[in-house]
Formats: structure tokens, C-alpha cells, sequence
């Protein structure tokens, strides 16, 4: 069973990523998989599914049911970006914070998630400064999503981990992809070397 | 006519090709799967919006071409590898200096090259400025309508490599615009779009 990726860009494969999973795709842990090549069988021998900013929503939406069989079967998800065409009943669509001010994105951990435990989540909260890289809004969560990251005093749940009621889970991140936040390339390491052991079950 | 965009699918996609803010500009939008089943001689403007992924596009080379040769318009824009599908462009990309205006003072370099251009009775400078991806060698008898600070074209128009048009730009307004991320973005396409659909879908000018 692998950690499926799939890649929604034209460029070459990992050219946003390669550095940080590079190890994953060469030990056979993860596999890429451009997304007009993606079909049902990609999903039946999946453990983990990682979708990315450029995700083409509307055509993902042929995959419901395999997405769904997934997580019946105990998958996890880590979904990147804003949700609009929702794939899974419970899902809503992207809501943006209006206006948000720098205080709006002070960023507040509500729940230790093991990819996130013992991170400062102060440091992925500016790029060289610059906050509002890690996310302007939300995707609603789902009745019994636990917020795991939150976006300024009205605490607005960036990032989340829905245990669906038929099975799997699903991690929200709303915004671009978060091991690619920050400054401290350890950070990103270690979020992304994290995101491999949660969606092969490795780490709980 | 009417304006034909390409509806590659991502959220910065539908955001701006579907939210309310400029729906209204685009008649028809078309998966580029779908492209074979489409007329594109039905509409004035081909609208591509950037970061569409250049490999859903390539088996559909000769029906664009096809399109300009009739004498239509195609309008591309950045991050979306326009040479794989397009005749006649030749791109460099730039590594992209996401940081140059946390410096006091700044200036990215991009300039207007056409002032006289319909275009810039809509958009200033500042409109165009937030990053640089790359820059084109655009064909002699192009008309050249931004340039960045090396001088280097990086959005024209060509009315010579085919009797048709392309208005071909490295700026990707759609991707940051649909994230909600980058004020210049909006206010580009709060120009662009009216005057895409005054100068060239014909309509009344208001």
C-alpha cells in the first residue's frame, strides 16, 4: 500500500516539492501520479492520498466514489487549498476572511495533531516577515472535525482532521501546501517527513 | 460574438472564472478535455487563463491554430508553458523574485512600452506590477505592451505569426486573484476584462 500523490501541475514532477519527498518516492513509499493518467485502480491500493493547491476540483469530482471507498477503507487524506467543488458529503465550500488585517493571521495550535505536535506554529506563521502565506480563510469543518490550527482572535479553523463516521480521515489545510510554509527548512522536513509516517499509519 | 474560456478546474480557476466578480465576462466556459467538441470560430476571444497545465492543452495545437488561421483571438496568460501549444513563442523563464517589494523604494522594473495602447486607457503600471515569471522574444512586427527592467517583452500582441491574433502575457493575474491573495491581480483583471470584451468581443463601450 502506498501514499498516492497526485500531481495536478504541468511541470515537472516534485518541482514544488522534490527536495522534501524525494526519499518517500524513491523508496516506493509514495507514488506520483499526474492527474489526467489518475483511475479508480490508483485508489484501491492507496493508504494515503496527498492533493495539492492545483488539484483540478472539477475533474476530481469523477473520483467520488473511489475517494469515498478509500476512507471506508480506513485512508487518510491531506487535502490542500480552498474547497469548492466539495467531493464528500459533510464538506462545504472555501470562505474567505474579508479583509483580513495582520492580527488575522496570528496563528493559534487548539489541538496537538502528531504532524504538528511540538511545532511552534509561530513559525510557519510569516514568510521572511510576511504572514498570510499560510492561509486567508477556511473550509467549514465537517460536524465532528477537531480544529487543529487557527487564523487570528476570531479563530478561524485553517487546519483541521475530520474522523469521517464511515471511515478515514481527511486534513484540511486551506491555503498552499503547509510543509511549504515558513522560513526553517527543518520545519518543513519534519512536517513533511510527518505527513508520510500519519498516511502510511505510522504515526497515531 | 462571444468570449470562450478554458476551464482547467483548479479553485483559483473557478474563482475567477465563476464568482460573481467577472462571470459575466466569459460566455462559455469549456473543460480542455472537451475542447475537440467545441466551434471555436462561434467565438471572438479564446481566453487561457494561467497555470493551465500546458499537456491538457497540447493535443488541441492544431484546432488553436486552426482558430487563428480564421482570424480569431486568442488571449494566454503566464505560468502555463504557451509554447507547447501555441506557434511563434518563445519564452525565458526568470527565477521569480517573490520578495523585491519588502525593500523601501522598490521597483519591480515593468513598464508600459505602448502608452497609446487601448489597453492602458484601463490599466497603469502598477496594475501590472507583482511578479516577473519570464519574458518573451516575440516575432518582428509584434506590438510589445509591458516590458520588465531588463527592457525584455512580457506581454504583446501578435497579428504575425497567423492572420489571427494572440495577446500573450507572462503575468498570471488568475492565480493570485482566485487565492485572494494579491490586490495588483484584481485590479489588473477589473481593467483587462472590460477591455476584452469592449476592444475585442465587440461590445458598445460604455
Amino acid at each position: 500500500m502506498t501514499i498516492l500523490m497526485i500531481q495536478s501541475h504541468y511541470q515537472e514532477p516534485f518541482a514544488m516539492t522534490a527536495p522534501l519527498f524525494a526519499d518517500a518516492v524513491a523508496s516506493g513509499v509514495m507514488k506520483v501520479v499526474r492527474e489526467m493518467e489518475l483511475t479508480e485502480e490508483h485508489f484501491d491500493t492507496a493508504r494515503g492520498l496527498i492533493t495539492t493547491t492545483h488539484l483540478d476540483q472539477i475533474g476530481f469530482q469523477r473520483f467520488s466514489s473511489a475517494v469515498a471507498g478509500f476512507l471506508d477503507r480506513g485512508g487518510r487524506w491531506i487535502h490542500h487549498g480552498h474547497i469548492l467543488r466539495p467531493i464528500l458529503p459533510g464538506l462545504g465550500t472555501y470562505i474567505p476572511m474579508p479583509q483580513p488585517k495582520r492580527p488575522d493571521f496570528d496563528q493559534t495550535r487548539l489541538h496537538d495533531h502528531p504532524i504538528f505536535a511540538g511545532i511552534d506554529q509561530k513559525k510557519l506563521e510569516t514568510n521572511r516577515g510576511v504572514a498570510g502565506f499560510y492561509g486567508r480563510g477556511h473550509n467549514p469543518p465537517p460536524e465532528g472535525a477537531v480544529v487543529i490550527n487557527a487564523l487570528g482572535s476570531a479563530k478561524i479553523p485553517v487546519d483541521w482532521v475530520w474522523a469521517r463516521p464511515e471511515g478515514g480521515e481527511l486534513l484540511s489545510h486551506a491555503g498552499n501546501d503547509f510543509w511549504g510554509c515558513g522560513d526553517d527548512p527543518e520545519i518543513k522536513k519534519l512536517l513533511a517527513h510527518r505527513s508520510v509516517a500519519w498516511l502510511s499509519g505510522e504515526l497515531n | 460574438m462571444s468570449i470562450l474560456a478554458i476551464h482547467p478546474g483548479a479553485y483559483y480557476h473557478i474563482e475567477t472564472l465563476e464568482a460573481p466578480r467577472y462571470a459575466h465576462y466569459f460566455d462559455r466556459l469549456v473543460r480542455p478535455e472537451d475542447l475537440s467538441g467545441e466551434d471555436l470560430a462561434e467565438h471572438a476571444v479564446v481566453f487561457i487563463p494561467c497555470r493551465t497545465p500546458a499537456d491538457r492543452l497540447a493535443p488541441h495545437a492544431d484546432q488553436f491554430r486552426a482558430y487563428l488561421d480564421q482570424g480569431g483571438t486568442i488571449v494566454a496568460t503566464g505560468e502555463t508553458a504557451l509554447e507547447v501549444f501555441l506557434h511563434g513563442i518563445t519564452f525565458t523563464p526568470q527565477p521569480t523574485n517573490w520578495w523585491w517589494w519588502l525593500t523601501p523604494g522598490a521597483d519591480l522594473g515593468v513598464r508600459i512600452a505602448s502608452p497609446d495602447h487601448s489597453l492602458f486607457g484601463r490599466l497603469g503600471e502598477r496594475d501590472l506590477t507583482w511578479h516577473l515569471h519570464g519574458w518573451f522574444d516575440p516575432p518582428d512586427g509584434s506590438q510589445v505592451l509591458a516590458i520588465n527592467g531588463e527592457g525584455k517583452p512580457i506581454f504583446y500582441v501578435d497579428e504575425v505569426t497567423t492572420p489571427g491574433r494572440m495577446i500573450i502575457t507572462s503575468l498570471d493575474p488568475c492565480f493570485h486573484h482566485g487565492s485572494h491573495f494579491m490586490p495588483a491581480t484584481t485590479r489588473f483583471l477589473d481593467g483587462f476584462l472590460p477591455w476584452m470584451r469592449e476592444e475585442l468581443d465587440g461590445a458598445p463601450r460604455k
